[in-house]
């Protein structure tokens, strides 16, 4: 997982890329990794004007790879961003709805809005947070009980 | 592939219809980013083309209208960027034209039987692929 976090610093990612990097890997998932630009629109809900002129960017910085068949696969690095991005999707998303109580759409679509923006460190630290909130350590149950406490009062 | 139902034909025909106006959006904005010889080069080039994927616009409308339903209008578009030469100009160009038609040829057989709608999106298959060898043709 480190090794992920360090690779992702290391590129900018934009919004766009980021949302274009998840579909592919989400798109592929039932196909060996490949999607095509119809389903990654789809996906997107932007057309496939859109998704093939902002591939071509996301191709040249190599990122993912195209067949004969105009399909793309993220490539190593592409998919070592993306795993990056969903991870830290992931950790806020989970920090949003089990510890904050915030409602699960909500969570969705406020941890999409940051999943790309925060610091690999940000997201390491979040990660290692929820985890010990999310464990047996009393210590963490304690906190949660008091916190779901706190909401009540 | 299997026909579509009613509701399946209007979204995509909402699809393609936001493929044909976004490219019209682009075309817009891109014939502004030429400059020069190039910009007066092309001019009717970009003209045509958004008298093009507007007029293709409409008639995807009316079919929708004919359905009994109301366009839908779904487009995310930000675009921007700096001068551009023609022949990357062209190259943008290609890749809606491509897209377009790579959309109606997905559509064609899932409206197979449908004389309306099969004889139109025939009709956008031949149009765009003038459209596309054209503009290879340009960057040849």
């Amino acid at each position: 997982m480190t090794e992920t976090w360090k690779e992702f610093e290391a590129n900018e990612v934009t919004h766009s890329v980021a949302h274009h990097l998840v579909a592919i890997h989400e798109v592929g998932r039932e196909y060996g990794g490949w999607a095509r630009v119809s389903d990654i629109a789809r996906w997107l809900g932007i057309t496939r004007g859109s998704v093939s002129i902002n591939l071509r960017n996301i191709k040249v910085r190599g990122l993912v790879i195209e067949d004969d068949h105009r399909q793309v696969k993220l490539s190593e690095q592409g998919l070592k961003i993306a795993q990056a991005i969903m991870a830290k999707k992931a950790a806020v998303k989970a920090f949003l709805r089990d510890v904050i109580n915030v409602p699960e759409e909500q969570a969705e679509i406020d941890s999409c809005k940051v999943e790309h923006l925060i610091s690999q460190s940000t997201g390491e630290n979040l990660f290692r947070f929820i985890k010990f909130l999310t464990s047996d350590d009393p210590a963490a149950r304690q906190a949660l009980s008091q916190f779901r406490k706190f909401e009540d009062s | 592939m299997k026909p579509i139902k009613h509701v399946e034909i209007v979204d995509e025909l909402n699809r393609l219809m936001a493929e044909e106006l976004e490219a019209f959006l682009r075309y817009f904005q891109l014939r502004y980013r030429l400059r020069g010889v190039d910009k007066l080069a092309a001019e009717n080039f970009f003209q045509k083309a958004m008298d093009e994927t507007l007029e293709h616009a409409e008639a995807i409308a009316a079919h929708i209208r004919v359905l009994g339903e109301t366009p839908k209008l779904n487009i995310k578009l930000e675009v921007g960027g700096g001068p551009v030469s023609l022949k990357e100009a062209l190259n943008d160009a290609l890749i809606f034209e491509q897209q377009a038609l790579n959309a109606y040829k997905d559509m064609l057989p899932r409206v197979a039987g449908d004389p309306g709608l099969e004889d139109f999106i025939r009709k956008q298959i031949a149009t765009e692929t003038e459209h596309v060898q054209e503009i290879a043709m340009l960057l040849e």
